[in-house]
């Protein structure tokens, strides 16, 4: 460890109970710029791990959490709110399974919020240059009920990563969309997030794509009281 | 890692707020419409209370006529008795008064325009009857009924003759005075031909009569007024409140002296004045909880629906301060609003009641309406109630992890 430079984030021990069921995350570690998939069968506890990651879900158990310099660990046992709501703004960013757009807000809007949130400067190439790359231009003023799922999706991505987070979670960000469009949008999310020098991590069910991309992976090794994630 | 603020500024909480209620607006305005439905009749209903029953009972209970003691038969009442009599804590206004014969005299302008036998009041400062018109200071000056003033073809400013007769030694004599008016009463304040004189004038008056010699009346005949103390026949009495004027009258009976009060239409006006009360009090206390019920079933059914937008700022980092502030903003606009359109609501009805049924009534009275200071309170309390329904509403969304709302976004 001492050779190598200190990972972007890093997590030991990370537990908690859905139920009767037991999601376990013994270690992860993540570069900048490295991207891993978590991969696993429905309902074994992907999207639950995710939200344990993106600090939303309080763990029953936590060894260590570190993102950056920062021990976010301390703020998650203490269950203070407010530094972890200060967290997901600035340094994650989230994709939903079905985008997660506000309803109420244009595209380019809802692009635009989390930098209008931190009272960064609204115009920024990253945002420019994705919007291009995903072929968003014609859309930026639809409303999201008018996209397809698709698009809701590009747009996420986008949104995910406008205030250029430290690290990208995104659940099942393809999951809605035909073979050849998730490939796509696939590889334009690892050029982007690779470009930016974040670190992120998919739930992916589709581990042959996730392969065909040389991602790591991080699969659910299922037991019958629970799933555990490692490295694979 | 630098440690932005990230807190979101209100204005970006307006904003969002503003649009989310706009996107929404079908449903903002049927929250806004059960809003207005309890809002404008409640105001109303306040408007018609504060109109009808405080400013007429108002009137009533202020009212010279209600507050008077009026004592009866002539009297011998020294001026120590009427000092004690004006130091009852239940007086508010204490004047003597002469005999009843002594109490007229003729105006007069000229041979067309005169009033014969008008009532000379004494009057001072403080008098019930005068309102906002200044007492008579001096023997000459006079403020007069409005009736009287009307015949006469008087303004304020202007000088007329007073004229007292007599029987002197067989002889008819006329004594007069050239006098002032220093204002008119308006006309529902005493509706006979009437005088407020200083009290000099009415003594004046008195000692004419009874035969002494008057120089103020212009006449120099008649004996000198021998140097006894003056006993008075009567006073004019007013109660402070109508509480007090059952007292006074028990303090007079006690002292022999007959008194008649309106008594019994201050007894009725009481109990109108409860049973309206009650009325009211009841009708209000309902329309109030209704209100408040019908804040929160459109505020927390507003949260439950927008459960899953909240949810997904608080996952876009918003803290839970800034998601009570969003909810409680919404709450706030959607209020404002609705008490705007219950205002305009108001308005007309009131304006109706006004028009329909204010004929009867004088030009400064009304049937219904609200001061600006009611209408703030108003507005106050709505909103306040709104802000306390919506935090609670929010305290127990946030209470929720963003997580469990987020899987089927």
């Amino acid at each position: 460890m001492t050779t190598r430079a200190a990972p972007l984030l890093e997590i030991r021990d990370l537990a908690i109970h859905r139920g009767q069921w037991h999601i376990q995350l013994p270690e992860l570690h993540l570069a900048k710029g490295e991207l891993k998939a978590i991969t696993g069968a429905s309902g074994c506890g992907k999207s639950t791990l995710l939200e344990l990651i993106g600090l939303v879900l309080k763990p029953e158990q936590l060894g260590c959490y570190r993102l950056g310099q920062q021990d976010i660990g301390q703020w998650l046992q203490a269950d203070d709110q407010a530094r972890l709501a200060d967290t997901r703004a600035q340094q994650l960013g989230f994709v939903l399974q079905s985008g997660g757009l506000l309803p109420f807000l244009s595209v380019q809007q809802n692009i635009q919020l989390p930098r209008r949130m931190l009272g960064l400067p609204l115009h920024s190439d990253a945002v420019a240059q994705a919007v291009d790359c995903l072929g968003l231009k014609p859309l930026l003023h639809q409303q999201p009920s008018q996209l397809s799922i698709g698009e809701r999706q590009r747009v996420a991505f986008v949104r995910a990563i406008a205030h250029e987070p430290a690290l990208l979670l995104a659940d099942e960000p393809t999951a809605a969309l035909d073979p050849p469009q998730a490939r796509r949008l696939l590889e334009l999310m690892i050029e982007l997030v690779q470009g930016l020098n974040m670190a992120a991590l998919l739930v992916s069910h589709d581990w042959a794509l996730v392969q065909d991309c040389g991602l790591s992976r991080l699969a659910a090794q299922t037991t019958a009281g629970g799933s555990c994630f490692v490295p694979c | 890692m630098s440690p932005v603020n990230a807190r979101p500024g209100m204005g970006l909480l307006t904003d969002l707020a503003l649009r989310d209620l706009w996107h929404d607006r079908k449903l903002s305005l049927c929250i806004v419409a059960s809003l207005v439905a309890v809002i404008a009749p409640l105001l109303l209903l306040f408007g018609l209370k504060y109109g009808v029953v405080s400013q007429l009972r108002d009137a009533l209970l202020k009212d010279s006529y209600t507050l008077e003691v009026r004592m009866l038969g002539n009297g011998q009442l020294s001026q120590a008795w009427l000092n004690e009599l004006a130091a009852q804590p239940g007086a508010a206004f204490v004047v003597p008064l002469t005999r009843s014969l002594n109490t007229q005299a003729d105006l007069v302008w000229d041979s067309q325009r005169f009033v014969a036998n008008a009532e000379m009041i004494p009057s001072a400062v403080g008098d019930p009857l005068l309102g906002t018109v200044p007492p008579p200071t001096q023997a000459n000056q006079v403020v007069l009924s409005a009736s009287a003033a009307q015949k006469l073809g008087v303004q304020k400013g202007s000088t007329f003759k007073l004229v007292v007769m007599r029987q002197l030694s067989g002889q008819h004599e006329r004594g007069q005075l050239e006098v002032e008016v220093i204002g008119i009463l308006p006309p529902e304040a005493f509706s006979r031909p009437a005088a407020l004189v200083h009290l000099d004038l009415l003594l004046a008056m008195e000692d004419f009569r009874d035969g002494f010699r008057v120089p103020m009346l212009g006449l120099e005949t008649g004996t000198l007024r021998p140097d006894t103390p003056r006993q008075y026949a009567r006073a004019r009495l007013y109660a402070k409140d109508l509480d007090q004027v059952s007292v006074l009258a028990d303090w007079l009976s006690a002292r022999q002296i007959e008194s008649s009060t309106k008594l019994r239409e201050i007894e009725s006006v009481k109990a109108i004045n409860r049973v309206l009360g009650l009325i009211f009090a009841v009708i209000a206390w309902t329309a109030a909880i209704g209100c408040a019920a019908s804040l929160m079933g459109a505020f927390l059914a507003n949260i439950e629906r927008k459960r899953r937008d909240l949810a997904l700022l608080q996952l876009l980092g918003f803290r839970r301060s800034a998601m009570g502030c969003y909810i409680m903003l919404q709450a706030l606009l959607l209020t404002a609003l609705a008490f705007a359109l219950g205002y305009g609501l108001y308005a007309v009805g009131s304006w109706i009641f006004n028009q329909s049924l204010a004929v009867s009534l004088s030009d400064t009275a009304f049937v219904c309406r609200l001061e600006p200071v009611h209408l703030a309170l108003a507005l106050g309390s709505t909103l306040a109630l709104a802000a306390l329904v919506a935090a609670l509403g929010s305290w127990r969304a946030l209470q929720i992890q963003p997580a469990e709302t987020l899987r089927d976004v």
